[in-house]
């Protein structure tokens, strides 16, 4: 059988990019698997034959050839469990790195009718890891339960926060629905704190970002989702016609719940899902363009600035081990931050952002951009 | 000495700026180099005529690029090292007064190329005819390149100068595309006037000269200035640190340039032979790019970083396998769409974001395409919808002009447009 990991293998077949890459979940089974040489010049010659195999699935990927490039992602899926042991003790990160791309590629290839954008992006990052394995040097990466403790707990993290996230969202639609201007108002800020916290990962999930976070120039369809209903409440002043986009919004909140459910995560996608919260911060809200209606930019400000911490948090164990001094920094221009923010905030509620002077926005701006110069160099924590 | 090429140059009432620097070496300290000093100096000219063009520099600023050809230079010269460009709107009502302009323009235009200071006043109370600051510099490869947009032949419906039915086939504004942030002034031109060089000073010497002498018949609507600079025989950067202008075609290869960069059937005569520009000014966040990690960054372009090679190849100009990069990475986007045009970006700073005290730069992007409806909107569409570069770019100015064919000694720009 050149099907591993039963468990593994339904859950990608559910179309979810990433595949458990911490969890050593099916691994002991396949201890027997051993290889008379563990040199890394034989693991070097294991990679240049995935290597091989990978070119020439993408080329048979450019002649869409499906029989072909089915064959190719079986041969690859087969290199692999062959080798991956061996790569596995050295180095377990890329080992994880490497897999991550690999199963949830052969398992597009298996598939009827594939999805040629998705193998695409797959075998791309698969070169990269591939080529990273290849001029890896032992122990180089070294993985560590604490990074297995730290995506565990952010997950946990992320599950609560989309839990909260269908409740809230419930809440404003309803109110949507009954056409309570006031509650809906009030529902809406406290709906959109949730998916700032999460919105990296809900962005990696295809089109469901657009179609619940979209401002009005983004999408060239139809505009759904929170944002046309800002504009009804605070801009057009009715929620006439809004029934069916509240509705829509609850179904694309769940699909969403749904899908990050069985998402899973790996200690370098939270990493860099924490710099693009900060990133989204420094972008779109502490330029005032996200909220153009309702003005509560600094609602989805903060709650950007909470998901990143959440990540921090997550990864301190491991940070502290690699660089003490870092973890230090980070706690400091997290707390600067929040104090920050904190000024804004009275009786339970954010200043209006068109209220903000020139000066309390640059303020915003440089504390958000020295957080987040530390944070870019969180990745240390994989060296 | 030879009297007779001394008087030549004086009729002329022009002399090379070259040969005015090093009329001044010899002269010394005494004489003034302004427009003032000129005539004292212009004596001189012969005894170095025979010199100035066997003296050449590494960066070739003491080159001429021809004003004249069969077409505008300015397009396929291998690109200079810095840039402004202008967009005016014509403030005059009639044609006979738009000749009169683009007269007045071609003849500065011409002079200038050639390094040549214009023809100083009848005498000193009237302000010099030329601003002067590029008097004692090199001709530094000064390209000026001219164009027109939708609105030179048709504004707001009016026909405003009898041209209407003589408009370039594929001439139109670019339509609003997806997270578009377009800031007025950026937005559209009647007439653009592109300017390189490879000294900036002589660059803004000549831009400037062309608004002085469009007061009252013409307004500058907005006006870019760019840089770019690679080693030798290297495709340049970008703010990004990636290689720009890869894809182009090599500006010996005129095969390719007639089947991508100039307009020939179906064009009015006065376009055959000329071209369409596209202009985007591109917001970059170069703080929230180099906070990303080198995996995102190539990822983004689908090349790499160092060699600028494509991902699953190892040199720059190996042949693009968009199946080996991410689908919406923005050289395979780009490449999707099938057609090539030809890039001739600049980038550019603006000083500081005053909301958010990031700086203010990006890339003035101009591409040359013969047919900007098969070439360069289709590919502008994919990747205003799905490019990974989105994330860390926004696009606040756009304009396209039709660029009329080469200009003949003795004509002036787009002439044939009028007869």
């Amino acid at each position: 059988m050149n099907f591993k990991k039963p468990l593994t293998y339904a859950l990608v077949s559910l179309s979810i990019v990433s595949v458990p890459l911490l969890s050593a979940c099916g691994k002991e089974e396949k201890k027997e698997v051993t290889h008379s040489s563990s040199s890394s010049n034989s693991m070097k010659a294991q990679v240049n034959e995935l290597q091989k195999t990978l070119k020439q699935l993408q080329s048979n990927l450019e002649k869409k050839d499906a029989k072909l490039t089915s064959e190719d992602g079986k041969k690859l899926n087969k290199q692999w469990l062959s080798y991956e042991n061996n790569i596995r003790e050295k180095y377990p990160l890329l080992y994880t790195d490497t897999e991550k791309y690999l199963l949830p590629l052969y398992s597009e290839t298996t598939k009827d009718s594939i999805a040629w954008s998705k193998v695409q992006d797959l075998s791309a990052s698969l070169s990269r890891s591939l080529d990273n394995l290849k001029n890896a040097k032992e122990n180089a990466h070294q993985t560590s339960t604490e990074l297995k403790e730290a995506v565990k707990n952010y997950k946990e993290y992320v599950n609560e926060q989309v839990n909260a996230f269908i409740g809230a969202t419930k809440t404003f639609t309803d109110a949507v629905r009954s056409a309570n201007m006031d509650q809906a108002k009030e529902a809406y800020g406290k709906a959109r704190v949730f998916y700032e916290r999460i919105e990296p990962i809900a962005e990696s999930l295809g089109d469901l970002d657009p179609k619940i976070d979209a401002r009005e120039n983004d999408v060239e369809g139809k505009w759904t989702g929170f944002h046309r209903i800002e504009k009804a409440l605070w801009k057009e002043h009715t929620l006439k016609g809004m029934t069916p986009i509240a509705n829509q919004l609850d179904q694309d909140v769940k699909d969403l719940h749904a899908k990050i459910k069985k998402v899973k995560l790996d200690p370098a996608t939270i990493v860099a899902g924490s710099q693009e919260l900060l990133n989204e911060a420094a972008l779109t809200k502490v330029t005032g363009e996200e909220e153009r209606y309702s003005r509560i930019d600094l609602v989805d400000l903060t709650s950007n600035v909470e998901g990143s911490q959440a990540v921090y948090h997550a990864v301190l164990p491991v940070l502290t081990t690699k660089n003490k001094d870092l973890a230090k920094q980070l706690d400091t221009e997290f707390n600067k931050m929040t104090e920050l923010l904190a000024k804004y905030k009275k009786q339970g509620a954010f200043k209006d952002y068109k209220k903000l002077s020139k000066e309390e926005v640059r303020e915003l701006s440089n504390q958000l951009k020295t957080l987040s110069e530390s944070m870019s160099q969180t990745a240390e924590i994989f060296q | 000495m030879t009297e007779n090429k001394n008087k030549n140059k004086e009729e002329q009432g022009t002399v090379s700026r070259r040969d005015m620097l090093k009329m001044s070496l010899v002269a010394g300290a005494g004489v003034a180099i302004g427009a003032s000093g000129l005539g004292a100096v212009a004596s001189m000219t012969n005894v170095f005529a025979d010199t100035s063009k066997t003296t050449s520099s590494a960066e070739g600023e003491d080159e001429i690029v021809p004003f004249y050809g069969a077409h505008q230079a300015g397009i396929i010269t291998p690109q200079q090292t810095y840039a402004y460009v202008g967009a005016f709107d014509l403030t005059i009502s009639t044609k006979k007064e738009v000749i009169e302009l683009l007269k007045k323009w071609t003849a500065l235009a011409a002079s200038m190329s050639t390094g040549k200071a214009a023809t100083r006043a009848p005498n000193d109370l009237l302000p010099p005819v030329d601003t002067g600051e590029a008097e004692d510099l090199p001709p530094a490869r000064l390209t000026m390149t001219f164009g027109f947009g939708p609105t030179f032949f048709s504004k707001k419906g009016v026909d405003r100068f009898g041209i209407k039915n003589k408009a370039p086939k594929h001439l139109q504004d670019i339509p609003a595309m997806p997270k578009d942030h377009l800031q007025e002034p950026f937005v559209g031109g009647d007439v653009v006037i592109q300017v390189c060089a490879e000294d900036q000073q002589v660059a803004f010497h000549a831009i400037r000269n062309f608004i002085r002498t469009s007061v009252g018949k013409a307004e500058l609507k907005w006006m870019q200035s760019g840089f770019i600079s690679g080693a030798p025989g290297k495709t340049p950067r970008n703010l990004f640190g990636f290689k720009d202008g890869t894809a182009n075609a090599s500006p010996k290869d005129s095969k390719a340039h007639d089947a991508s960069i100039w307009a020939l059937d179906g064009e009015p005569s006065w376009m055959q032979g000329g071209s369409y520009m596209a202009f985007r000014k591109i917001k970059m966040f170069l703080e929230i790019w180099d906070r990303s990690s080198l995996k995102d960054q190539e990822d983004t372009f689908g090349r790499k970083k160092d060699s600028g090679a494509p991902y699953g190849k190892l040199k720059e100009h190996d042949p693009v396998n968009s199946f080996d990069m991410p689908a919406t990475s923005h050289t395979a986007l780009a490449k999707s769409t099938g057609k090539p045009i030809y890039r001739r970006a600049y980038s550019y700073t603006d000083g500081v974001d005053e909301k958010t005290g990031y700086v203010n730069a990006g890339l003035m992007f101009i591409s040359y395409q013969k047919n900007p409806s098969t070439q360069f909107l289709p590919m502008l569409k994919v990747l205003a919808k799905s490019d990974k570069l989105n994330e860390y770019t926004q696009h606040i100015g756009s304009a396209m002009f039709a660029i009329p064919r080469g200009i003949k000694k003795g004509e002036y720009v787009g002439q044939a447009l009028f007869q």
